[in-house]
């Protein structure tokens, strides 16, 4: 029964889906421009949030018409409502992909040191590995692996703070300048996948009905 | 000699659990040979809007039905478990069905005005029950058409027949009628499946002026309904053909349509079957 409407909830979920996988992208664009100092990707992460933006508002414009024309209830309210609530924050988390890319433009043509590099490359593999996931769980509405992601998401915390006690060390003006930026991509990184942590939590909630626990975010 | 159903109801204590007005245990209902509910048991509480949500022949109506002793009426049925009104058993021995139906009342799906003027249909129940100054029924007869929402459009056309009031009017007249006999309890079976969509808003709104003086039961088909207008719901389920219905989950109803328990309310108000 109602079958047109649950094509539409799953065309809906899809393009949701569709977004994120362009987050990851976006987000490991932002960090190889980063890390190599290439200006041309840092740009086209720049240039191509506009369109994810577009279709992230498209999401909510369209769970509100469904919203209000379907009179959706229980589980397909909560998918309704969840999946704005997402794109509401891929949106963000594309924000600070940009905010990345921009740090980017700004270190390009100074080389820093090494370990910094290090650093933020190890942050963006575990932040992929947190975003794959992340999409992996709402995908497949996997709970357990929902539950993974505030696991997944410390080692990411502990590099940023790390992060900070490296560019402690840097004497020179123009290092400090360039860690500055470095250090502000760092913490970008750790908040998209906070992010990623809370659409956990909200897939927990679209799944079983019950909002997960938000003490964790408090500490 | 007929026992009288005490009407007094406790005033609710700030804190304190809410006050059950109805409270029904291991009810069983039969026509005949057919067993039609069984195993219901939930409590109803006082000055609230409850809810009865299901697909037809679930059982809901009927279930309406027992609350006041109205089945009574059909010859061959029997009513099993317990229904309690302030913690007395309607069914008890010596309990008068008509006195029942007085604090019980009910509205119908097609409304019902007798074939007498506005006044009149108001006046009838408070007459039958021995008021007999017209000073005391004009203040019935007002206070009643006003509780019902009614009471500007036809003040002036008092002594015109009920019956040429619009289908909204004439349900609303049909409440205040209820309404003059003062009841505790206000049954309501579809009451908007044949009116237009202002009337299903007017008598809405006044379900919500009502409930603070009034315990409302509705039977309803449209969910949207259920969900905008009650504080609790049940849902009734016929699982197999011949099979008596059950009562499958009672709750909040902001958590039956956003959270229910029962994978039955579920896939039923999400439109997956029924």
């Amino acid at each position: 029964m109602r079958e047109g409407f649950r094509k539409e909830l799953k065309d809906l979920k899809a393009s949701v889906i569709a977004i994120g996988h362009d987050i990851v992208d976006v987000t490991r664009d932002a960090v190889r421009a980063l890390v190599e100092g290439d200006v041309e990707l840092a740009q086209r992460v720049i240039d191509g949030d506009s369109d994810i933006d577009a279709r992230c508002l498209g999401i909510e414009e369209r769970s509100l018409e469904i919203i209000a024309t379907q009179f959706p209830v229980a589980r397909d309210l909560r998918l309704l409502h969840s999946l704005a609530y997402i794109a509401m924050h891929f949106e963000r988390m594309a924000d600070l992909a940009v905010n990345i890319a921009k740090a980017a433009r700004r270190t390009a043509g100074r080389q820093g040191p090494q370990t910094l590099y290090d650093l933020i490359q190890a942050q963006g593999n575990l932040v992929q590995r947190v975003l794959q996931a992340m999409l992996e769980a709402l995908e497949k509405n996997d709970l357990e692996m929902s539950r993974k992601l505030q696991d997944l998401d410390e080692p990411i915390d502990h590099l940023f703070k790390q992060f900070f006690r490296e560019l402690a060390r840097l004497q020179d003006e123009e290092d400090i300048e360039w860690g500055s930026s470095m250090v502000l991509a760092s913490r970008y990184l750790e908040r998209i996948a906070d992010h990623a942590v809370d659409i956990g939590e909200r897939i927990t909630y679209m799944v079983t009905g019950h909002f997960a626990s938000c003490e964790d975010d408090e500490a | 000699m007929s026992d009288t159903l005490d009407c007094a109801a406790s005033p609710a204590v700030e804190g304190a659990a809410p006050e059950v007005k109805i409270t029904v245990r291991d009810l069983d209902f039969y026509y005949g040979d057919f067993h039609a509910l069984t195993g219901i048991s939930c409590d109803i509480k006082a000055r609230s809007v409850t809810a009865f949500i299901g697909p037809s022949g679930c059982g809901k109506s009927t279930f309406l039905r027992c609350l006041n002793r109205m089945n009574d009426l059909i010859p061959g049925t029997r009513v099993d478990g317990t229904v309690l009104l302030d913690g007395q058993d309607i069914y008890g021995p010596g309990v008068d069905p008509v006195d029942l139906r007085r604090r019980v009342g009910m509205i119908f799906q097609q409304p019902n005005p007798f074939p007498m003027s506005i006044y009149d249909n108001v006046a009838y129940g408070p007459r039958l029950h021995g008021v007999k100054k017209k000073s005391e029924l004009d203040d019935i007869v007002r206070d009643s058409l006003e509780r019902a929402n009614l009471w500007k459009e036809v003040k002036d056309i008092l002594d015109r027949g009920g019956l040429t009031l619009s289908g909204g009017q004439q349900q609303r007249l049909c409440i205040a009628r209820v309404l003059a006999v003062q009841p505790d309890v206000l049954l309501m079976d579809e009451p908007c499946s044949a009116i237009d969509p202002t009337s299903v808003q007017k008598i809405e709104d006044l379900m919500a002026e009502l409930k603070s003086s009034v315990t409302i039961i509705i039977v309803t088909h449209n969910m949207q309904q259920a969900a905008r207008t009650s504080d609790e719901t049940a849902f009734f389920l016929q699982e197999r053909s011949g099979e008596p219905a059950v009562l499958v989950e009672f709750g909040r109803t902001a958590d039956i349509f956003t959270s229910p328990k029962d994978k039955r309310t579920e896939d039923y108000i999400t439109g997956r079957f029924g």
